[in-house]
């Protein structure tokens, strides 16, 4: 009898314990079985009470996050039969993958200067997917001058601005579900992480202990997450600067114009890897810019950077413009310099 | 895992500046001739090339107002980027009509060697092969290289190395070494011929240049008597995408066989003509 008393005993023990270790995966406990600093940000915001994302992925699928890699870098993917998303353009000629400022909550357009310089990045005029995943706004503000009305359900949606970057901005087609889901997967796999934000020793804390706070405190935490990075990025355009307001190269800096020319310039323009145009670093290039430099057309530094081309019937290769936050009208005055030092003026 | 990451990323976004002779020639044409560029893969390009009547001489003049009455050549053609050192073409040209009318062509071009001073290579070469074969009604006079006894007579066929050097920012030059070769021709010519062509290219602007060339013809010239060689000049004007030359040139025809072997026209004579090419890139 008592041998059974304990064998019901321990089985309701085992019972016990089961239930409490579902209904408690609390980050504390999560942190004793794996490194805390690798939680995904959705994750813990969600432990702490917030909304979900609208774009929240339940499972993750590693394998549909390589395809969707490769649809980023390629436009296809050689796992599955598919069409080429665009023949003008893939992501990765507007988008960097990784990493853009030192402080995630930051946009200004001369610490991302800054940043790429250090590590190596181009400087490219759209926002990059590094943690796009746990943006909740997308296409922001002056986007809806370049495409009306497509922005409003891009704006809250991330699979909607995914469908409406792969159809217009590169110029190409709308993407079946499962290119959705891969794309999707990939971006859940690179969501900013516990570790990308930068918190102090003391806010790591909090955040560990975050089961015994109360939905105040908890709340409070969130806010002070989410303060930690950019959940969406401004996006403001700029008309063409007034002839006589140019500084044409004066007081610029001629080493951030030459990176800039570099990084974004030839990045598409070098040996005409995306478009017909070529660019380098001549003389003869160079002075092509110089010449044009007062004028209000397309050869101008001044209108090009800030109206971009825009796709037409016949001609769906275009240039992206630049948003004041992506280059800044004193940037533009780093890059003449440098192209009026090159072209010898 | 973290360095297989990184340079994952770095991968997409990092810029290969593999050459450091870009654009040696603006595009695959110098004149007449081919340059060492190739299309961009997955480039399909559209040219329009025509080649008006004398401008003076016995068959020019103000009568037929400097030979914009005449159409000497037209050539359409579709040329594509197979890979981004190989193109081919394939082209239809109205035919000088000594010999050849209705003329079809096809080539192909690749790139052997790209100049590169770090890799210490001087020189671009470029190969190219053409063939063409005509479709015209064959003449019953038996005398004649239009009676095409045999098919293969209406073939022909060009080999080139195309040796291009991009001097600095402006200047660039080509040499030529070509050997064309008709299955049949009269008695007065040679079935294999072997020329070689010098070109320049010289840009005043990024978008504007002038251009010449010249194919010395290595042949007995008391066989073919009646042949010169082939001396053009031209400007360019280079737009985003598109890729206007104006040509002067004593050659009538378009394709190897035509202007560099069948060319009997004579600067001295006045038998020398306007031309122009237009070409427009489509990505496919």
């Amino acid at each position: 009898m008592n041998r059974l008393l304990i064998i019901v005993f321990i089985g309701l023990i085992g019972v016990l314990y089961s239930i409490t270790y579902k209904s408690s995966t609390d980050i504390r406990v999560i942190s004793k079985r794996i490194n805390v600093s690798e939680l995904g940000l959705e994750d813990i915001l969600s432990r702490l009470g917030d909304k979900p994302l609208n774009h929240r992925l339940v499972t993750f699928d590693d394998s549909k996050a390589q395809i969707g890699l490769e649809l980023i870098k390629y436009g296809k993917t050689s796992k599955q039969k598919s069409k080429r998303i665009s023949k003008h353009f893939v992501c990765t000629d507007c988008h960097n993958l990784g990493r853009e400022f030192e402080e995630l909550s930051d946009d200004s357009a001369e610490n991302r200067l800054e940043y790429a310089r250090k590590n190596g990045l181009n400087y490219l005029p759209g926002s990059t997917f590094y943690g796009i995943y746990n943006r909740t706004s997308f296409y922001n503000d002056d986007y809806i001058k370049k495409y009306g009305n497509l922005v409003d359900n891009a704006r809250d949606t991330l699979e909607n601005s995914i469908q409406l970057c792969a159809k217009y901005c590169s110029s190409g087609r709308y993407l079946e579900s499962w290119e959705v889901e891969a794309i999707m997967h990939y971006f859940k796999k690179t969501e900013l992480k516990l570790r990308d934000i930068n918190l102090t020793e003391n806010q790591l804390k909090n955040v560990l202990n975050s089961q015994k706070m109360n939905s105040e405190e908890k709340s409070e935490l969130v806010s002070m997450i989410k303060s930690k990075y950019s959940q969406s990025y401004s996006a403001h355009f700029k008309p063409t600067m007034d002839r006589n307001d140019r500084k044409y190269g004066e007081g610029g800096d001629v080493e951030n114009g030459k990176a800039i020319y570099n990084s974004s310039c030839l990045f598409c323009h070098y040996d005409k890897r995306v478009t017909y145009l070529n660019l380098d670093e001549t003389q003869i290039t160079a002075q092509m810019f110089w010449r044009n430099i007062e004028s209000y057309t397309d050869k101008s530094l001044y209108q090009i950077i800030r109206y971009g081309t825009y796709a037409k019937t016949g001609r769906k290769q275009y240039m992206p413009l630049y948003t004041d936050e992506k280059m800044s009208d004193s940037q533009i005055n780093d890059l003449v310099a440098y192209i009026k030092q090159l072209a010898g003026k | 895992m973290k360095i297989v990451i990184t340079l994952l990323l770095c991968s997409s976004t990092f810029i290969v500046k593999s050459q450091d002779a870009l654009e040696t020639f603006n595009e695959t044409r110098i004149l007449n001739a081919h340059s060492n560029e190739t299309l961009k893969k997955k480039i399909l390009q559209f040219r329009i090339e025509h080649r008006f009547g004398d401008m003076a001489g016995s068959a020019g003049g103000a009568q037929e107002f400097f030979g914009f009455d005449n159409a000497a050549d037209i050539r359409f053609a579709f040329e594509y980027g197979v890979t981004d050192k190989l193109m081919i073409g394939l082209g239809r040209s109205k035919g000088t009509g000594a010999p050849y009318r209705s003329l079809v062509d096809g080539f192909v071009k690749y790139k052997v060697l790209e100049q590169n001073k770090a890799k210490q290579i001087p020189v671009g070469v470029s190969l190219f092969g053409a063939s063409t074969i005509t479709y015209m009604k064959a003449n019953e006079d038996l005398s004649l290289v239009q009676s095409f006894p045999k098919f293969s007579h209406r073939m022909t066929y060009v080999s080139q190395a195309i040796i291009s050097r991009k001097f600095n920012d402006r200047f660039s030059m080509a040499i030529l070494p070509t050997y064309v070769h008709r299955n049949l021709v009269l008695a007065n010519d040679i079935n294999g011929l072997f020329s070689c062509g010098a070109a320049i290219s010289l840009k005043i602007t990024k978008g504007f240049g002038i251009l010449g060339e010249y194919f010395y013809n290595f042949h007995d010239n008391e066989i073919r008597t009646e042949f010169k060689n082939s001396l053009s000049a031209g400007l360019e004007w280079l737009t985003n995408g598109h890729n206007f030359k104006l040509v002067i040139t004593n050659a009538k025809g378009f394709n190897e066989v035509q202007y560099i072997a069948g060319n009997t026209s004579d600067w001295s004579k006045g038998q020398f003509r306007l031309g122009f090419s237009i070409s427009r890139n489509f990505k496919l």
